[in-house]
């Protein structure tokens, strides 16, 4: 074994990163057991709703029925701010858990092209978060459709509206995700970035209501988590309103995880590690 | 081949690194050396391209080492032990650096077998001592076979046949024509391993010499000889070729230049009464303490 010393610098290979990051990812004793515990909660919540609902249907009074969301059981429960929460901290931590630890500096002297690294990061997290997504989406609306369809109420695939709606859910695990590691470049506190996911995807959100004042609601249409409650509605839309359009919602869903990738991938090539 | 040129890094007000200049030749092991708070983990990081320099560069065979791709095949770095996730077992750690750099998978059961850790492979590295977490470093660093290695104080924690085990090895990778440069806080881990010694004090340049030449800075190594009748000896020492000698004390020499063996020789040929004869040991270590003295950053029980 002789070393020849050599000055060319070897070539990364994107997909290398991804399967080491893939690696990473899996070989961290949470990851799977978080991932599996959200997706049987999100469903079970769906299962629950749907299961109340079938009961209640024969004493509901007409205008309830008449207002009913086929979608609303599966998709809007409780475990809507659990997926926010859940997504975005397991965003924030593959990029905090790095720096908390001190394996960032292991990883960059491994591979010195950080912003490559971020991006398979980005990628692999997107990819697992998006899986998670559309095994929780299909799952909840298929078995809450199956319930529903006892009373004669559920919708399918072909209904108006119902793919989109089915998208935009499967789409926040991810976005939310994303958005996590956008704001765990910045902050690198594994505490501090958690409560800033929180206060970001569901906290300010929720503190926001529809107002008289047109630029009011114009902010409150940019965010995610008002654009999903718009998009996973099928039923008849308040006219008067000022919602998110389509168009607008999938700029809002696009362009969230794009700044925030973006946002991860300048702030790891700024700062010292 | 590594060097570092100027480079400079400031925090806010405080200077960690001040126009140090220095060069890492490759078939030798290079010792890194000065107290706590000298600079040298800063130092490191700027080589390895993870701090950004105030000023000045450093380079690693001609290339600021950041600007890569791949960095296994360049540069095998051992930094802070601790620069792991501990949920990980440590084949899946080194599986997950082998692979992000395209090396396979042997590679992995290859190092691992040379630090000694194969029957630790699947256990969690939250629990190794932080003897086996430098060896799981040392097996990082040696994934990619690279011709250039850097550890910063490797030895801390390994068992007594650990640090032989270090030693040898680093010996081994300077022999087979690699860069190797160690840092260390204590003289003593040096004196047994490197070649050449790069010493610093207050992120500023020390020394930069041979193990041999820097010793001979510090009173260099000697024989101390103890005589009632120190005038006579001394007259009949400075015949002898190359030979410097000091008082030290009324009746005490010290001697440099010849050996213990020397100066007794000379003293029975005029039959010169001894009360003591001895080698200078530990010279490298006064010699360090000497050097690095204005140094200290940090100074146990003194008020500054």
């Amino acid at each position: 074994m002789t070393a020849t010393p050599t000055s060319a610098p070897s070539r990364v290979h994107f997909g290398d990163l991804v399967a080491a990051e893939w690696i990473k990812l899996l070989s961290l004793r949470s990851t799977v057991p978080v991932l599996l515990v959200g997706v049987l909660l999100c469903v079970a919540d769906a299962v629950q709703q749907s299961l109340n609902t079938y009961n209640a249907w024969p004493t509901l009074d007409a205008s309830f029925r008449a207002g009913f969301d086929p979608l609303h059981d599966a998709l809007n429960g409780i475990c809507v701010a659990l997926v926010m929460i859940g997504a975005g901290t397991l965003g924030a931590l593959s990029i905090v858990g790095e720096h908390s630890s001190g394996m960032i500096r292991t990883t960059f002297v491994v591979v010195p092209a950080r912003r490559m690294v971020i991006a398979a990061k980005v990628a692999v997290m997107t990819t697992v978060t998006l899986a998670a997504g559309v095994v929780i989406t299909a799952a909840a609306f298929l078995i809450s459709q199956a319930i529903l369809d006892g009373r004669g109420i559920g919708v399918g695939l072909g209904d108006q509206d119902v793919l989109r709606a089915l998208a935009f859910d499967a789409l926040l695990p991810p976005l939310c995700a994303v958005v996590g590691m956008g704001l765990g470049s910045v902050i690198r506190s594994t505490a501090l970035s958690i409560v800033a996911v929180c206060v970001v995807l569901v906290v300010l959100p929720a503190s926001l209501h529809q107002s008289v004042h047109v630029w009011a609601d114009d902010a409150m249409n940019t965010i995610p988590y008002t654009v999903w409650q718009r998009m996973i509605l099928l039923g008849p839309v308040p006219s008067a309103a000022h919602l998110p359009t389509v168009a607008g919602s999938w700029i809002v869903f696009a362009a969230w995880p794009l700044v925030a990738a973006l946002i991860a991938l300048v702030a790891v090539g700024i700062r010292d590690v | 081949m590594i060097a570092v040129d100027q480079l400079t890094k400031r925090y806010g007000r405080i200077v960690a690194v001040n126009l140090l200049s220095f060069s890492v030749p490759p078939g030798k092991v290079t010792g890194f050396l000065g107290p706590n708070g000298a600079g040298k983990t800063t130092t490191l990081r700027m080589i390895l391209g993870l701090s950004h320099p105030t000023s000045g560069s450093a380079t690693i065979n001609g290339r600021p080492f950041g600007a890569g791709g791949a960095g296994l095949r360049r540069v095998g770095a051992l930094l802070d032990a601790a620069d792991v996730q501990g949920g990980r077992t440590a084949a899946a750690h080194l599986h997950g650096l082998a692979r992000s750099n395209g090396l396979p998978r042997r590679r992995v059961d290859d190092v691992l077998e040379e630090v000694g850790l194969a029957s630790a492979a699947r256990r969690r590295i939250g629990g190794f001592s932080l003897g086996m977490k430098q060896r799981l470093g040392i097996a990082a660093a040696l994934l990619g076979d690279p011709p250039v290695l850097l550890f910063d104080e490797p030895i801390n924690g390994l068992d007594p046949e650990g640090v032989r085990w270090a030693r040898r090895l680093f010996r081994r990778l300077a022999a087979e024509g690699r860069t190797v440069f160690v840092s260390s806080h204590l003289m003593s881990e040096m004196e047994s391993t490197a070649d050449r010694l790069v010493v610093i004090g207050r992120g500023e340049l020390i020394a930069e010499d041979s193990l041999a030449a820097f010793a001979a800075r510090g009173g260099g190594t000697g024989v101390r000889v103890r005589t009632p009748d120190p005038a006579a000896l001394e007259s009949a020492l400075a015949a002898e070729v190359g030979v410097t000698i000091r008082a030290d004390g009324d009746q005490t020499l010290l001697v440099t230049g010849i050996g213990a063996a020397r100066v007794g020789e000379v003293a029975a040929a005029r039959s010169i009464v001894l009360h003591e004869l001895s080698s200078r040991t530990g010279s490298l270590e006064a010699a360090f303490m000497e050097l690095t003295a204005n140094g200290v950053e940090y100074v146990a029980g003194e008020a500054r």
